[in-house]
C-alpha cells in the first residue's frame, strides 16, 4: 500500500477546499419555488387570461413566464390540492371524495379517508430533506389531527386555516356542526387570530416573515401560498369593493363575450372559439330589472375586488423577494385550485327556518344588506352567471367535470422557463405534474418506499422539457388523464374528452367533445364515433382499476334532475317574446282617431 | 334577508324617513330630514307637536315674551314630493300649519289670557342637493346611494295668509311674509349599513322676516335670526334610529313701534327616535328643550313631537302589489 506523504494531505485538503466552495454556489444556485394558489378563481379571471379584473402582478409574472391553456385540476379543491401536494391521484392518496361527501360505501376504503393519508409522501417532505426551508400560508383543507396538519406533512413553517373557507376576517366557520374555524401556526392549533387579521394580508405577511427569519441559512425555499381568495364569501376591505362601480350591470353575457375576444386576441383561445351556452336555468340579463342587475352585478364588483385585493398582496411579495434578491431566482407557479364557484353555498349552509344551520347563520351571516357586503357577517358569492364568466369559454363550474369545472389558467415563471417570455403553451398539462417536476428541479428523487411502506405511483409528469421549450406538452396523444369526483366521471386524451355527469348538467351518459374543436363543450358526438367512446372507455376502466375508484352510493347530486328546471338547449335569440321591440310606425302613416 | 328585501327596506325607509319627511316649519327640523331620495316620491306628512314656552310655537321669530306662558298644539299636514333638477336631488313641499294655543302674554305692559286656534301660514319649500351623490333617478340609484358629504341648498317661503286677529298678540298665522335660506349638510360616519348609519348633521339657516304692521295696532318688525342645528344620529337597529339634536338660535331682534327687544342667544337640546313602521310608514318621537332660560327674556321652549310620514312611489307600490299577489 503506498504511504500517504505530507504533500499528498496537502494537496487533498485543497483540492477539498477548492471543491466546497463550488458545492455551495452549486447549492445556493437552487431556485426558490413559490406555488400561488387561488381557491376558486376561474380560467378567464386574470388580465393574462382576458379578465378585465386588474391583476398587474400576477400579468407581470404572465409576461415574464409562460402561459398554459390546457392545463386540468380537479373539480374541487381538497381533491386538487392533495394531488398537488402528493403527486398522486386522489383515489389513493385519501380524497377520493371531499370529506364532506364521503359515501357510505367508500367508508373505511383506503384512499378515501378525507385528507391526505400517510400512505403518501408530500412535496413538501422531499424538498426538505433536499436541501429546501418549506413554508406555507394559507388554507389546507386536507386534514385537521395533528398528524394531518401542514407541520406533520413536511412543511417547517406555516400559517394554516385548516377548514374549507370560512370567514376572512375572524375564526367564524360556515355551519353550526363547525362552527369555529381551526388554525395553526407551525404546527400548534390557535386560539386566537392576530391582531388585525385579514386572511390574504396575514398570509402574506406571515410568509414574508419566514422567508426573512430564514435569509442567513443560505437555503432555497419552497412556499405553499394557499390563499382563501377569492372564495366565497366575499370579504375583503372596504376600499377594495368599489373599484369597479356598476361595471358589471351590464351582464354576463356581455362580459363573457368581452373576454372571450380578448382571449382571442392574446392567443389563449384559438379563433373561431365558441363561448359555452348560457346555462338553461341562467336568465338572459336583458330581461333583468335594472336593480336586479344592480345586485347581481354588484356581487361580481365584489368578486373582482377579491382577485385584485389577492393580486395586491401577490404584488407585496413579489416586491419582496425583488428587494432581498430572491427574485430573480424564485420560480413562480400560479393557477386556481379548481373551477370557479357556481352553487349558491350560502343557500346551502343557511338551510331552511327551523333548522340548525339556519339558526346559526342568522346569528353569524346574517349581515345581508349589499352596503355590508365584505363585512364580518355578510355571505356573498356570485352565483353560476358570473362562474360561467370566470370559466369563459368554457361550460359549467366548479364541482362538475366539464371544462369549467377542472381546466384552469396557469402560469409558470423563473429560472426553470427558458422559454420566450410572455409565451403561451397549449399542451395537456395537470396539477400531479408539479411534484415530479419540483422533484426534478430540487434534484430530489421519489422514493418508493416511505417510512417502511410502499408509496403510490406518481401519475403526473415532468414539464420541464416543456418549460425548456423542447415540447408543448408532457403527454403524448396516447397518455390519458382521468377524474371522478361525486360519481361524474371524465377522460381526456389528445383533444377528446368523454364525460359522464348526472342529470342535468350531463346526460346521465357518457358524452364524447373533441376539445380542439369545441372547448365548450357543446357537441355531443359519442353517437358519432362510438369506436373513440370504445377506446375511451377503456381507458376510464383502466383508470378506474389502477386507482381503485368506487363509485359513491350517495352524493351531492342525487336529486339534482328533481330539484332544477328541466334541462332545455339555449339557442340565442329564442324566444322572440322577449327580444322583439316595439314596433314604430312610419312617422307619415300617424293618425289621430277620426271623430 | 335576501337583497330583494333589502331593496324593499331601503326603498321604504328612505321614502318615509328621508327627503319626502315634510319639514316642521316652525320648529326645528327633525334628524335625517335631508337624506335625498328616490326621485319621483311622494309623501305627506302629520306632524304633531305639543309646546309650552315663552314664545309663540306658530311664529318662527321666536319673539319672547318675557313672563308668558304658552301652551300649543300644532299640526303640520302638507305634501311633498322629490325630484331631479340637473342631476341633482330636489324636492318641492307644501305644508299648512293648525292647531290651537293658549296661554298669558304681556304686551306693552298689559296681561292677555289669550288663545288661538285654525290654519296657519301655508309655507312652500324648496330643497336641491348641490354637492353629494347626483339624483337618484331609479333603484340601483337608490341602493348605491350614500350621502358622504352632501351639502343642500333649502329656500322656505311662508305665506301669510293664516288666521290672524289683531286683536292679540297671539296668533296662528303671523300676518307677515318670512322665510328662510338654509344649507343642510350631512357628514357619513362609518360605513352605510342599515343598523350601522351614522350621520352627524348641520343645519345652518337664516329666517328672514317682513313686518307685520298689525300687531295689536303695532308694527312688529324683527331682525334676521340665525339658527343652527345639529344632530348626532346612529341606526339602532335596521328600522330604528336615534339621534342627539342641539340647536343654537342667534339674533331676530323683535322691534315693536321702534322699541328695539333683546336678540336671542339661546340653546337647546334634544333627542329624537324613528321607527319605520312598514313600506310606507315611518315614525319619529322627540322631545327638545331649551337649556339657558333662566333669565325671563330668554327663550324658553320646549316641546313633544310626533310624526308620521306616509310616503310613496308608483314603482314600489306596483311592486308590493306583484309581490303581495304571490
Amino acid at each position: 500500500m503506498k504511504r500517504i506523504s505530507v504533500p499528498m494531505v496537502i494537496g487533498l485538503l485543497a483540492a477539498l477546499f477548492a471543491v466546497a466552495p463550488s458545492v455551495q454556489a452549486q447549492q445556493a444556485k437552487k431556485p426558490n419555488i413559490v406555488i400561488i394558489l387561488g381557491d376558486d378563481l376561474g380560467f378567464a379571471d386574470m388580465g393574462a387570461f382576458g379578465s378585465e379584473i386588474k391583476t398587474p402582478n400576477l400579468d407581470a409574472l404572465a409576461n415574464e413566464g409562460v402561459r398554459f391553456t390546457n392545463f386540468y385540476t380537479h373539480a374541487s379543491c381538497s381533491p386538487t390540492r392533495s394531488m398537488l401536494l402528493s403527486g398522486v391521484d386522489t383515489h389513493l392518496n385519501g380524497l377520493g371524495n371531499m370529506d364532506e361527501w364521503i359515501a357510505p360505501n367508500q367508508r373505511v376504503v383506503d384512499g378515501y379517508e378525507g385528507y391526505l393519508n400517510n400512505r403518501v409522501v408530500t412535496l413538501p417532505q422531499l424538498l426538505k430533506e433536499a436541501g429546501y426551508h418549506t413554508y406555507m400560508v394559507g388554507k389546507w383543507h386536507l386534514g385537521k389531527a395533528p398528524d394531518q396538519i401542514p407541520a406533520a406533512r413536511g412543511f417547517e413553517r406555516d400559517f394554516s386555516l385548516l377548514d374549507g373557507g370560512g370567514s376572512y376576517w375572524d375564526m367564524t366557520n360556515i355551519t353550526a356542526a363547525v362552527p369555529k374555524s381551526l388554525y395553526t401556526e407551525d404546527g400548534r392549533y390557535l386560539t386566537k387570530l392576530p391582531e388585525d387579521y385579514y386572511a390574504t394580508k396575514t398570509y402574506t405577511d406571515k410568509l414574508i416573515s419566514f422567508i426573512d427569519a430564514n435569509r442567513g441559512s443560505g437555503k432555497p425555499f419552497f412556499a405553499y401560498v394557499a390563499h382563501q381568495a377569492p372564495h366565497d364569501p366575499y370579504h375583503l376591505p372596504r376600499d377594495w369593493r368599489n373599484r369597479h362601480p356598476r361595471e358589471y350591470d351590464k351582464g354576463w353575457d356581455e362580459v363573457r363575450q368581452e373576454r372571450l375576444k380578448r382571449q382571442v386576441e392574446m392567443g389563449i383561445m384559438p379563433a373561431g372559439t365558441e363561448l359555452a351556452e348560457r346555462m338553461w336555468f341562467i336568465p338572459d340579463p336583458i330581461v333583468l330589472a335594472p336593480a336586479s342587475r344592480y345586485i347581481l352585478g354588484k356581487k361580481m364588483e365584489l368578486y373582482a375586488g377579491m382577485v385584485e385585493n389577492m393580486d395586491h398582496h401577490i404584488g407585496r411579495l413579489i416586491e419582496h423577494l425583488k428587494k432581498i434578491g430572491e427574485y430573480e431566482n424564485t420560480i413562480f407557479i400560479v393557477f386556481g385550485d379548481n373551477g370557479a364557484e357556481g352553487t349558491d353555498l350560502f343557500r346551502m349552509i343557511a338551510g331552511s327556518p327551523g333548522t340548525r344551520d339556519n339558526l346559526f347563520a342568522a346569528i353569524q351571516w346574517s349581515q345581508t344588506h349589499p352596503k355590508a357586503w365584505g363585512d364580518p357577517g355578510t355571505w356573498v358569492g356570485y352565483g353560476p352567471m358570473w362562474a360561467q364568466v370566470s370559466m369563459t369559454p368554457f361550460s359549467q363550474f366548479k364541482g362538475w367535470l366539464a371544462e369549467g369545472g377542472i381546466r384552469n389558467a396557469l402560469i409558470v415563471s423563473g429560472p426553470a422557463v427558458k422559454r420566450a417570455k410572455g409565451s403561451i403553451d397549449h399542451g395537456l398539462m395537470h396539477v400531479a405534474d408539479i411534484m415530479p417536476t419540483l422533484l426534478e428541479i430540487a434534484g430530489a428523487e421519489y422514493p418508493k418506499t416511505h417510512e417502511g411502506r410502499e408509496v403510490p405511483k406518481l401519475i403526473g409528469k415532468s414539464w420541464n422539457p416543456v418549460l425548456a421549450g423542447k415540447t408543448e406538452s408532457p403527454r403524448t396523444d396516447e397518455d390519458y388523464l382521468a377524474w371522478e369526483l361525486f360519481g361524474n366521471r371524465a377522460v381526456r386524451q389528445g383533444d377528446w374528452k368523454l364525460r359522464w355527469q348526472f342529470k342535468p348538467y350531463g346526460k346521465g351518459d357518457w358524452e364524447l367533445f373533441n376539445l380542439a374543436k369545441d372547448p365548450a363543450e357543446r357537441k355531443d358526438l359519442a353517437a358519432q364515433h362510438p369506436d373513440k367512446v370504445k377506446a375511451m372507455l377503456a381507458a376510464w376502466e383502466s383508470y378506474v382499476e389502477a386507482n381503485n375508484v368506487i363509485l359513491p352510493s350517495r352524493g351531492p347530486y342525487d336529486t339534482l334532475e328533481k330539484d332544477m328546471p328541466q334541462r332545455v338547449t339555449v339557442h340565442p335569440g329564442f324566444p322572440p317574446l322577449i327580444y322583439k321591440r316595439q314596433f314604430v310606425p312610419p312617422k307619415d302613416m300617424l293618425a289621430d282617431p277620426k271623430p | 334577508m335576501k337583497p330583494v328585501a333589502w331593496m324593499w327596506l331601503v326603498v321604504a325607509t328612505m321614502l318615509a324617513m328621508g327627503a319626502l319627511c315634510p319639514q316642521q316649519t316652525l320648529a326645528q327640523v327633525p334628524a335625517r330630514f335631508y337624506w335625498d331620495s328616490l326621485s319621483d316620491a311622494n309623501a305627506v306628512p302629520v306632524i304633531v307637536n305639543s309646546m309650552s314656552g315663552n314664545t309663540n310655537p306658530f311664529d318662527p321669530s321666536h319673539t319672547v315674551t318675557p313672563g308668558a306662558n304658552f301652551d300649543a298644539t300644532l299640526a303640520l299636514v302638507g305634501y311633498a314630493r322629490t325630484f331631479s333638477l340637473f342631476d341633482r336631488a330636489a324636492m318641492a313641499a307644501v305644508l299648512v300649519p293648525m292647531g290651537r294655543i293658549s296661554g298669558e302674554a304681556n304686551v306693552a305692559g298689559r296681561t292677555f289670557n289669550q288663545s288661538a286656534s285654525g290654519f296657519g301660514d301655508p309655507m312652500l319649500e324648496f330643497k336641491i342637493n348641490v354637492l353629494g351623490p347626483p339624483a337618484q333617478k331609479n333603484i340601483p340609484d337608490l341602493l348605491s346611494y350614500e350621502p358622504g358629504f352632501s351639502v343642500n341648498l333649502l329656500a322656505d317661503l311662508a305665506i301669510p295668509i293664516g288666521e290672524y286677529d289683531n286683536d292679540q298678540p297671539l296668533n296662528i298665522g303671523q300676518n307677515r311674509w318670512y322665510g328662510r335660506l338654509g344649507v343642510p349638510t350631512i357628514l357619513q360616519i362609518g360605513p352605510w349599513v342599515p343598523g350601522r348609519r351614522m350621520t352627524f348633521e348641520l343645519l345652518p339657516a337664516v329666517w328672514f322676516f317682513g313686518k307685520n304692521d298689525d300687531y295689536v295696532g303695532q308694527t312688529l318688525e324683527t331682525d334676521p335670526l340665525f339658527q343652527m342645528d345639529a344632530h348626532l344620529t346612529r341606526d339602532l337597529t335596521e328600522r330604528f334610529w336615534g339621534s342627539i339634536d342641539g340647536a343654537w338660535y342667534y339674533g331676530g331682534k323683535a322691534t315693536i313701534n321702534d322699541v328695539p327687544g333683546e336678540k336671542l342667544n339661546n340653546l337647546g337640546f334634544g333627542i329624537t327616535l324613528g321607527y319605520t313602521i312598514n313600506d310606507n310608514l315611518n315614525l319619529t318621537v322627540g322631545y327638545k328643550s331649551t337649556v339657558n332660560d333662566s333669565d325671563p327674556g330668554d327663550l324658553r321652549m320646549d316641546s313633544f313631537m310626533v310624526t308620521l310620514v306616509f310616503g310613496w312611489h308608483p314603482l314600489i307600490e306596483g311592486m308590493r302589489r306583484l309581490k303581495e299577489e304571490k
